[in-house]
């Protein structure tokens, strides 16, 4: 059998990586202050189990560390991937390349909340895979649709690569979760530590210490353009990392075995797993398969941005435009009508700026029609998209064509 | 019996030839008249020209003839396209050349020319007016007196607080007159505005 040192790999590539990013902080310390530790403990036995695959070590009959069973470890031992008919399937029904080890997929499946040590976790994993996803989504929207609105972005980003798409994605896959985690646990079963029912989450879980400044300030007016500057890519409050000084005390789990962990949803736990396995993907099998994985998971689903629109004055806001863009003023005017006496007339307006049809709707009253044209007049602002559309990250393959700086537009219509 | 009595009510006696020999008769007669109209004749629709009869091309060509309905979204009207977008040469706006633009009504009856004729002290005025006594310059009346908008009245100046509670109280004693039907048809209409910049 061919020796996987996924060790070295993971390690090496993630502490690569730009160290600027919040999330990644939490992680890169890890690989450094995992070796220096001399404590013997049940997580350093494990330790030596997975580096066993590396080197090859003298028969532990004479080991100075205690014999563990299968029932004291928190998450299923590394062989134990192998035997594993739920692993097996799974990684054939994803077409996953058959350079993605089974081993690094039964690690995706362990959720932080199950096995706190970073080494057998998935953490790592599943930040790299949440920033090659949303970097993937941002600048497929971005490209693809450069006068999307702020808001709509966020909600577009949501729905490629939030949570609760991760987590419906891994339901799709055939996942399961396991009742309780532990070493005897199959690893083909999600394995993460649930809150217990009837928890309500957010009052067990006020978000504090975000990135935002003056958090507390509820009533404080939060600008769409701050949270570009202060949350997550969904443009929610991200919860901020802590320094490093405190991260190189903390670094290792507690030593007496208890996980102290907190218990996390079950959406939480599959939507880190999906992100995992992207992780997994991009750094056994590379940038391509990555790209491509993303293209056939995420970007083949449906998402109708048209729906995504709230306009709460359409007409005022397509005046704004046109007065903004040096176009006529539009002036709305009755295409066609029927039934204006009665009790269902329709009417169907059109929306005018000059010579040029910007838009057309229809209603039961004209008021309506108007406003619905207006509607659609601006969702055909937002919505353009260039006929060529090409991402920053096809210029990573081999022999692309130079490059051609893509579309950018002013921004929304202020009023 | 409804049908019966229209007929009855028509100057059939001026009219021998339609009379029949009797009455059930004719009723039958003429609903098989009318369902046959109706079915078959009013049916009976020329097809669209794209889809073309085969004497005018016999090769095989494509039909391109789409029901009635809403433009798609995703189609960016031709005024919209960055200046450098091909598709301004290639496209054609078809669907407003078509159209006489000129000679379609407006939605509004007249639409108020903007006439900026007010002055910065005219301004003053309207606020010191408002504030001397809400009660009596409301905005509909200093609109009148200045020749604006009571929109312009309200973006120039606000109303007292006083007056603000005095509305408010006159709203909720009128509110409180309403049934469950008036209020529940006043919120199923908020709802039914608020649908139409979600474009549902």
């Amino acid at each position: 059998m061919k020796r996987l040192q996924l060790q070295r790999w993971s390690s090496s590539a993630l502490s690569s990586r730009v160290r600027t990013g919040s999330r990644l902080h939490r992680q890169i310390y890890y690989s450094g202050a995992r070796f220096q530790s001399t404590t013997s403990n049940s997580l350093q036995f494990e330790d030596d189990q997975s580096l066993a695959g590396q080197q090859p070590t003298p028969p532990s009959t004479n080991s100075p560390f205690p014999q563990f069973t299968k029932h004291q470890l928190p998450s299923p031992p590394i062989q134990a991937a192998r035997e594993s008919a739920k692993l097996a399937a799974l990684h054939a029904r994803l077409y996953l390349p058959s350079r993605l080890p089974l081993e690094t997929l039964a690690r995706c499946l362990v959720d932080t909340s199950a096995d706190p040590n970073f080494q057998f976790n998935n953490n790592s994993l599943s930040v790299l895979g949440h920033d090659l996803l949303t970097n993937y989504a941002s600048e497929h929207l971005v490209c693809t649709y450069p006068r999307l609105p702020l808001t709509v972005i966020f909600a577009a980003m949501y729905a490629y690569a939030g949570p609760k798409t991760l987590h419906a994605m891994s339901r799709e896959w055939g996942v399961e979760h396991a009742a309780v985690p532990g070493g005897e646990v199959d690893p083909g079963l999600l394995q993460f530590k649930r809150v217990a029912p009837g928890t309500n989450l957010k009052e067990a879980r006020p978000l504090v210490g975000t990135t935002r400044p003056n958090e507390d300030q509820t009533t404080w007016r939060k600008s769409i353009t701050s949270s570009v500057v202060y949350d997550n890519v969904f443009g929610d409050p991200e919860l901020a990392a802590p320094p490093p000084a405190e991260l190189s005390d903390n670094v290792y789990p507690t030593n007496d075995g208890i996980n102290s962990e907190p218990p996390v949803t079950a959406e939480v736990a599959s939507a880190n797993f999906v992100r995992a396995v992207v992780g997994a993907i991009y750094l056994h099998a590379g940038r391509q398969a990555a790209k491509r994985f993303f293209e056939q998971h995420f970007l083949s689903r449906q998402l109708d941005i048209s729906k995504m629109f709230n306009f709460s004055q359409p007409a005022r806001d397509l005046a704004r435009l046109c007065a903004r863009e040096n176009y006529e003023a539009p002036v709305a005017k009755i295409i066609s009508e029927t039934g204006r006496r009665s009790r269902s007339p329709v009417f169907v307006v059109g929306v005018f700026s000059g010579r040029d049809k910007l838009g057309e709707g229809a209603g039961a009253s004209l008021v309506e029609a108007r406003s619905r044209a207006a509607v659609a007049a601006l969702k055909g602002w937002y919505l353009y998209s260039p006929l060529e559309v090409r991402v920053p990250s096809a210029m990573e393959e081999d022999g692309a064509a130079p490059w051609k700086p893509v579309y950018v537009d002013l921004g929304e219509v202020i009023v | 019996m409804a049908t019966s009595i229209a007929v009855s009510k028509r100057p059939i006696l001026g009219l021998p030839f339609l009379l029949p020999c009797c009455e059930p008769v004719t009723l039958q007669l003429r609903r098989a008249q009318s369902t046959y109209r109706r079915t078959k004749q009013r049916l009976r629709i020329k097809p669209d020209a794209s889809f073309g009869s085969s004497t005018d091309s016999t090769q095989a060509h494509i039909i391109y003839n789409p029901p009635s309905s809403a433009p798609s979204a995703y189609h960016t009207p031709l005024k919209f396209l960055p200046p450098n977008d091909v598709r301004r040469t290639l496209r054609t706006d078809t669907s407003s050349s078509s159209l006489n633009i000129d000679a379609l009504p407006s939605v509004f009856k007249s639409v108020p020319e903007k006439k900026y004729h007010l002055t910065r002290e005219d301004v003053e005025e309207i606020r010191k007016l408002r504030a001397s006594d809400p009660l009596v310059w409301s905005r509909w009346k200093l609109a009148q007196r200045f020749n604006c908008s009571p929109l312009f009245i309200a973006q120039a100046c606000e109303a007292s607080p006083q007056k603000k509670e005095i509305q408010r109280q006159v709203l909720e004693a009128v509110q409180s007159r309403w049934g469950a039907k008036r209020r529940m048809a006043r919120e199923d209409r908020e709802l039914r505005k608020e649908s139409w910049g979600r474009d549902e």
